[in-house]
């Protein structure tokens, strides 16, 4: 054997105890979902054989009012995520980037520690805070309006569990365009300010341009993110009022585990994995190539 | 880009900062209401602030507390130990046909860490419940490890690409063994990146909940982001309660925050997909 096949066998086995846990408990997983999906399981047969009834469950899933409602759910839920991050985290990131002031340095510290906080403690705070007898009520109360069930009313519930969730992730959209806003050469700047550009037509025929790739990778991970957002809703509004903020991730988390219909809740997972695959595929190809550039 | 907005920028951001303050204050000062007050007047601002609540949890909880801490001890634990070596591997330049391995090894465990948590659970309560894990801690540091694994290898390895090649292959003419060279350059030259990386996992165990009330079916036996998460679901939930376990949940962030808000901002952007 050679230096460079000895090492890299080397190598390899540093590689081991990682990929055996992937596999273990990330990769056959997934083909386990699949195979579930395929499968009639429920309370009684899950650790026993599994009867193979073909696509029945994914048919199910699809002719469901239940799945299309919480695909709609699902729909806005990202459409307000996407909307709000891009938009307000564009304008947000060009109040903040290049201002280093004792201000912004403090602001953007303290989006940053609330995009990491857990969602399950910025979820309870928003529930408190939107409650009935909470503190945005009080606060409408003054001016005459209220109270507003804004977790409990069908027309808002959604929206409020949305609002919630941008919230927490524009502090990722803003850092993401930040790091991207202070990537641009400063000629280029000088140059538009020379030219006398307005602040609108920097935005629009420099930056935004200039932002395109940033914008894209990010509008892919906030997708991915609305997809996995499950927190907000299991800790806000448990998928009601009714059914209205029932998304897919709950959807199938809920008929997996409250009603033990594991081939019915797998089929809604494979369903939305679709998506989120569609979505790796240009993601990992982007990273790809800034890897080799 | 200094001509942008200047009259309105001061007031925008301060806004901005006061979006993001408010509610954490809220939390931190509910906390400190009593049962009673929080009753009562839930968004009066002027009470007398009592440590009730908190001993209240301190004694119904402190079980909880000790799971959380064990949970997040062990998984950070164990995820250096095996992500550490296989940051090392695919942070290596050698031949045209590692670099295959790498790109194989590097797109499996990004795709990996994007499958959403909630459809992960589903297949893993069966194999837990098979191994005869689901209601046990290991099954769940287990489960939390698997799913931070990738991420940190990802997050760890642009450390491990930063050490210079030559340094490697010194200490290999050397006839440094694999195992030495790793023990020698490659954990004390990443501290930065392993501190950072220990801090993100922790506090991501820490507050992680959906695998905890799914595979830990007895409430007692669930940790403090899991308890958190039920209070949520039941039909009267004491406010002050609820925010003093958010509060506890928050904790190891906030002080890993106040310690080391520059390494910890750094490595939360490198770590994009969170």
């Amino acid at each position: 054997m050679n230096r460079s096949s000895r090492q890299e066998a080397l190598l390899g086995t540093f590689l081991v105890p990682a990929a055996v846990l992937a596999i273990a408990l990330s990769i056959a997983p997934m083909v386990q979902l699949v195979r579930m999906s395929l499968s009639d399981v429920g309370p009684t047969n899950l650790l026993k054989s599994w009867e193979f009834v073909g696509t029945a469950n994914l048919e199910a899933a699809l002719s469901s009012k239940v799945f299309w409602d919480a695909a709609r759910a699902t729909i806005i839920f990202t459409v307000v995520l996407l909307g709000i991050d891009l938009v307000v985290g564009f304008i947000v990131a060009r109040l903040l980037a290049g201002h280093e002031s004792r201000l912004t340095g403090a602001v953007l510290a303290l989006m940053v520690l609330v995009w990491a906080l857990p969602p399950v403690v910025s979820g309870s705070i928003w529930k408190f805070l939107l409650a009935g007898d909470g503190a945005i009520n009080a606060i409408l109360g003054l001016v005459g309006v209220g109270p507003v069930g804004w977790l409990s009313s069908p027309d808002l519930a959604l929206w409020a569990v949305s609002l919630v969730a941008a919230w927490a992730s524009l502090p990722f959209a803003v850092l993401i365009i930040r790091g991207g806003l202070l990537a641009i050469p400063r000629e280029i700047l000088e140059a538009a300010e020379l030219d006398g550009a307005s602040s609108r037509s920097l935005s629009r025929h420099i930056l935004l341009p200039l932002l395109r790739p940033t914008l894209a990778v990010l509008t892919i991970l906030i997708i991915l993110y609305a997809f996995r957002s499950f927190d907000f809703v299991y800790v806000m509004t448990q998928g009601g009022p009714g059914r209205i903020t029932n998304t897919l991730p709950y959807l199938a988390y809920q008929t997996s585990f409250k009603t033990f219909s594991f081939g019915s809740g797998a089929a809604v997972a494979v369903l939305s994995l679709l998506v989120v695959a569609l979505l790796a595929i240009p993601y990992v190809a982007s990273l790809r190539r800034e890897e080799q550039a | 880009m200094t001509h942008a907005g200047s009259r309105w920028r001061i007031p925008l951001v301060a806004v901005l900062g006061l979006l993001y303050a408010v509610p954490l204050v809220w939390m931190v000062i509910t906390s400190f209401k009593s049962n009673a007050e929080v009753r009562s007047a839930p968004n009066d601002l002027l009470f007398a602030p009592t440590l009730d609540t908190f001993r209240d949890i301190l004694a119904a909880g402190s079980e909880s507390i000790w799971t959380s801490i064990q949970i997040a001890v062990s998984v950070t634990l164990l995820v250096l130990v095996i992500a550490l070596p296989a940051a090392y591997a695919v942070g290596r330049r050698l031949g045209r046909r590692w670099a295959i391995v790498i790109s194989i090894v590097l797109a499996s465990f990004l795709v990996l860490q994007m499958v959403p948590q909630p459809m992960a659970v589903i297949p893993l309560f069966g194999i837990l419940a098979g191994w005869k894990l689901t209601g046990s801690l290991a099954g769940l540091v287990l489960v939390d490890t698997a799913m931070l694994v990738p991420f940190a290898v990802l997050l760890l390895r642009p450390f491990a690409l930063a050490v210079p090649r030559e340094l490697y292959d010194a200490a290999e003419i050397d006839g440094a063994s694999g195992l030495r060279v790793f023990r020698s350059i490659v954990i004390p030259l990443l501290r930065n990146g392993i501190a950072t990386v220990a801090a993100i996992v922790f506090i991501i165990a820490w507050g992680e909940f959906i695998y905890a009330t799914t595979l830990i079916n007895d409430q007692a036996g669930l940790p403090v982001s899991g308890l958190l998460a039920q209070q949520n679901n039941l039909y009267s939930v004491s406010w002050n309660r609820l925010m003093a376990l958010a509060l506890l949940t928050s904790l190891p962030l906030v002080i890993i925050f106040l310690l080391a808000k520059r390494r910890l901002m750094e490595g939360l952007s490198v770590g994009a997909v969170k």
